[in-house]
């Protein structure tokens, strides 16, 4: 098993109000967001932030209540010494929904960046990053920060070719790159986890890597086990706070105890976690 | 903040430098919020409730939305009193008034808690967490019985020569009942109120959204249901009340004050905005600095009537 090398600490989160740069439909449900956000410390891929659209200055929303985790897509540096951070979303329910009403110049208070990014593998080391549905948002930064050397595979499932975010981007990045749909209207008719059984039972991969509906990282981390590779996933959960205070994203362990989600993930190795008590 | 307003308050002998607390159970133990929020900035904040030893939660889900609410069932997870006087205290920083929030099936185990807290310098005083079964009067909430409520204040001020405060439920007939029997009972102030006893269900899975079933409802849904109780006990008791329940901005906070609070908790408001309270705190003072009152504590109770 190749040793994961030591990453420096996450930056500290900041509490902002982040400036609407362009939130547009991609067709289909998914969105594309990009918020300017003065004093951001940068994230690190795996991380989220907590979205809170409508809110500036004092609350002014009191339903849908709670922000909504997202995950920090990939961010540069924008003028003014501010960053741009952009999200992927899909709307799926209220919270998204309003989401697609923040127009550019309106601000969305942003939390962040929260959580603990993906562990990277050693340079030498042979990987697969493994994306379904909405998780692939997670994905794009790891795969950008995977070194070459270490010839990181693509997989990506989602229902169908309208599903599928950011396959532009991901194609860009000059990865391999496998695509599935379960209808068959782009790439691979099927799941995403046969790609992946392929790839395994070459018997050349150290690290999978996994972002997507809970069942599929369960059915990674399975196949995974199963060839004697180490697995990161990055789960989601219910959460109010994204910051450890609430508690509301137990994740069970096999010792009988709860992970956070928010702040001891939301990336664990598969082997942290007890799957059957997944809700 | 406006200089010229005088924003100190007393809490049943537990000083302020303003009336804004944060809530147990939506601050953790302060560290998590301080990135956000310099803590001496709020009068103080209400530490996750503890417990003799460390204690896991419920499994997930553990919390939902609710219509401008949310619905949590944590089971009290805490790291236990022992680790909190060791570990969690001393890392916040200096300044910040903290209060320790206390939990038990009995009585004896608040009093367990009660006594390793009794001289630990950090701890301005305790809040008795009266929303527990109580086991052994056959799992009713200490805070829906009046006996059991009774029994519970009498054993944690014999144990503890700290300012106690009552947390008080709002799943009851008779707030003012329940603030008589505190004050009787020699409580130094009371907290009010706890979480709304509710439920959701998901249709789609014909489940209740929550593991536990049942939930505490809080934030602005629950709001005008926590003044009235607010204003009931102010009207049946003399000891100070903090006032909890949906407080998102100043002007809500404010409105508390008037109805009789001497103080209140933000709860549900700091995972929205891990900086509102020190925003409601100022919001205070302008508000009394804009209404000619030169004290918060004038606010207090200064409800005009029709």
């Amino acid at each position: 098993m190749t040793s994961i090398p030591s990453q420096a600490a996450p930056a500290l989160a900041i509490r902002a109000d982040a400036e609407v740069v362009e939130n547009r439909s991609e067709g289909g449900a998914n969105h594309r967001l990009r918020l300017r956000v003065q004093g951001w410390p940068g994230s690190t891929p795996g991380q989220f932030v907590m979205l809170s659209p409508g809110s500036v200055g004092e609350v002014r929303r009191d339903d849908p209540l709670l922000p909504r985790p997202m995950a920090v897509y990939r961010e540069h540096p924008a003028a003014g010494g501010a960053a741009e951070v952009e999200i992927l979303y899909r709307v799926e329910g209220r919270g998204t929904a309003l989401l697609t009403e923040s127009a550019p110049g309106e601000a969305i208070r942003i939390v962040g960046p929260l959580g603990q990014p993906f562990p990277l593998a050693a340079a030498a080391a042979r990987c697969l990053v493994v994306g379904g549905g909405t998780g692939v948002a997670s994905l794009y930064g790891l795969v950008e920060a995977l070194a070459a050397e270490s010839r990181p595979e693509v997989l990506l499932g989602a229902r169908s070719a309208d599903d599928l975010m950011a396959h532009d981007d991901f194609a860009a990045l000059g990865r391999p790159l496998v695509v599935t749909t379960e209808d068959g209207s782009l790439g691979e008719t099927g799941l995403v986890t046969a790609p992946l059984e392929r790839a395994l039972a070459r018997g050349d991969v150290d690290t999978v890597y996994s972002c997507g509906p809970t069942p599929m990282m369960r059915a990674c981390a399975e196949l995974a086990a199963a060839a004697g590779v180490r697995c990161f996933v990055s789960l989601e959960n219910n959460m109010a706070c994204g910051f450890g205070a609430c508690l509301g994203c137990a994740a069970p362990r096999p010792a009988g105890d709860y992970a956070l989600v928010c702040r001891d993930g939301p990336v664990f190795e598969a082997s942290e976690i007890a799957w059957d008590g997944l809700p | 903040m406006s200089a010229a307003v005088d924003t100190k308050v007393d809490l049943g002998g537990i000083s302020l430098r303003n009336p804004v607390l944060t809530a147990s159970g939506t601050f953790g133990y302060g560290t998590e919020l301080a990135p956000f929020l310099d803590l001496t900035r709020i009068g103080g904040f209400v530490a996750k409730s503890l417990t003799p030893q460390p204690r896991i939660g419920n499994p997930p889900p553990r919390i939902a939305e609710a219509p401008a609410g949310m619905l949590n069932a944590i089971s009290l997870e805490n790291v236990g009193v022992e680790a909190f006087v060791r570990d969690k205290l001393p890392a916040l920083p200096d300044g910040v008034t903290v209060i320790a929030s206390v939990f038990g099936t009995e009585p004896a185990h608040y009093a367990e808690v009660c006594k390793r807290l009794a001289g630990v310098p950090r701890v301005a005083g305790v809040e008795v967490n009266a929303s527990c079964p109580h086991v052994k009067a056959g799992g009713i909430e200490f805070g829906q019985d009046p006996r059991a409520l009774a029994e519970l204040v009498r054993t944690v001020k014999r144990a503890t020569g700290q300012p106690v405060l009552v947390k008080l439920s709002p799943n009851v007939t008779s707030i003012a009942e329940m603030a008589r029997v505190c004050e009787g009972e020699g409580a130094d102030g009371l907290s009010l109120v706890n979480a709304v006893q509710a439920m959701d269900v998901d249709v789609a899975r014909r489940r209740t959204v929550l593991r536990n079933g049942l939930g505490g409802l809080s934030g602005p849904a629950i709001r005008p249901i926590a003044l009235r109780m607010v204003w009931q006990a102010a009207q049946a008791v003399s000891i100070p009340i903090c006032g909890i329940g949906g407080i998102m901005t100043a002007e809500d906070a404010v409105k508390f004050l008037l109805c009789g609070a001497v103080a209140v908790q933000v709860g549900t408001a700091n995972y929205l905005d891990p900086a509102a309270a020190g925003r409601i705190a100022d919001g205070i003072a302008e508000y009394a600095a804009e209404q000619g009152f030169p004290r918060v504590i004038d606010l207090v109770g200064a409800l005009e009537s029709w």
